[in-house]
């Protein structure tokens, strides 16, 4: 089962991604709250692919995608936007993100679009 | 008088049944064995299922007709979305832009039409007719998206289809998107709950839009089924849900507490 490694400020939507992915049988790595958790986590977990939400306290998606493709330049990172960050999604595409889910989002796109990611 | 002739063609109209008829296509209005239906009168049209086939839905404003035009079908229909009575205006359209959350790879601008009916809003294009009840529309409004390597002004425009949210955005010059966002939004807030919800009713909503169960709905909140319920209620109530299943819950008699008791020494041996 791949790993993921999911990355959002907000409770109720990490909760909402554990529960999709792990029903489409994913393994929940672990659950980070801000870019610069998420870094040291990546670091730690290894996970097969991550979750990335953009705005974020502290540190947020983009740059937390740039440290990780730094340290591991074959991450699988997808990253998880809320309409209206098109141009930060663009930008996250060129610095090496494999995909994007828009918010809301349904469980089945997600699951496709992560087992799409992982080369499943 | 009608126009000019564009095409006759057989097509079947429902009378109490299938009835061959012959069909004349003006440039204007739609000839039916003496019935003439103005373009101008046509209020709504559909490509719908009716009694076992595909048909037209037709509505003008004091009938609906039902029509097949066989393998002229898809032309016939494309004409009449074309024609039928709209406040049309020239744009540039992506739809679907994003569905289910997932921004669709191969879309792109075509050239078309956004008309604007009583029943509903249109994506007019020589390849696309799309047509979006009004109860099926979300929300329409303004963003900024970059075109061309420009940043412009587009509306957004998200609606339901089939359970899946779909994002569409419209480019066109800048008092005609002001023009529709403003004229859009008017007819759109008759259809708009006015009731506002908690935090935690929507998102349950979120929830249920994303495709969790019940069980994972108590589970992520960490709230019992009678409390899911009451939200349930809630939501139905504002006409937001729909009941699509009552789940049972139920608890074993002596006579199953038996049966399970029966079986398990199958299982053991």
């Amino acid at each position: 089962m791949p790993k993921v490694l999911i990355v959002d400020d907000a409770a109720f939507m990490r909760k909402l991604l554990r529960n999709i992915l792990f029903t489409g049988g994913f393994d929940i790595a672990g659950e980070a709250e801000n870019g610069k958790q998420a870094v040291e986590m990546y670091r730690q977990l290894k996970p097969d692919v991550v979750t990335m939400d953009i705005v974020m306290p502290e540190m947020n998606g983009i740059e937390a995608l740039k440290e990780i493709k730094r340290m591991d330049p074959s991450a699988k990172i997808v990253m998880c936007t809320a309409v209206g960050q098109e141009q930060m999604v663009k930008t996250a595409i060129k610095l090496g993100a494999k995909g994007y889910i828009v918010k809301p989002f349904q469980a089945p796109k997600v699951i496709e679009e992560l087992k799409r990611v992982a080369g499943i | 008088m009608p126009g000019k002739v564009l095409l006759k063609t057989p097509v079947e109209l429902y009378e109490n049944g299938w009835v061959q008829k012959e069909a004349v296509l003006y440039n204007d209005a739609i000839m039916i064995d003496g019935l003439n239906i103005l373009f101008r009168e046509i209020k709504d049209v559909e490509l719908t299922k009716y009694n076992g086939k595909v048909a037209i839905r037709l509505q003008t404003n004091n009938s609906e007709f039902f029509l097949n035009f066989g393998s002229k079908q898809g032309q016939i229909f494309r004409f009449l979305t074309f024609n039928l009575k709209a406040d049309r205006f020239a744009v540039y359209f992506i739809s679907p832009a994003i569905r289910g959350g997932v921004i669709v790879s191969d879309a792109k601008w075509e050239k078309g039409y956004l008309a604007i009916t009583e029943n509903a809003i249109w994506f007019l294009s020589p390849n696309k007719q799309i047509r979006i009840p009004w109860d099926n529309l979300g929300s329409v409004g303004k963003e900024l998206k970059t075109v061309n390597k420009k940043q412009r002004a587009v509306l957004k425009v998200t609606h339901v289809e089939k359970n899946e949210v779909i994002t569409s955005y419209v480019l066109c010059p800048e008092t005609t998107l002001e023009l529709l966002d403003q004229y859009i939004n008017q007819l759109l807030d008759r259809q708009k709950p006015r009731e506002k919800l908690s935090e935690i009713e929507e998102q349950i909503l979120t929830m249920v839009y994303s495709g969790v169960d019940s069980a994972g709905i108590e589970s992520i909140l960490g709230i019992p089924t009678d409390e899911l319920n009451r939200y349930y209620d809630r939501l139905i109530e504002l006409g937001l849900a729909k009941v699509v299943k009552i789940r049972k819950e139920i608890e074993l008699t002596p006579k199953g507490v038996n049966l399970v008791n029966d079986a398990m020494k199958k299982v053991v041996g």
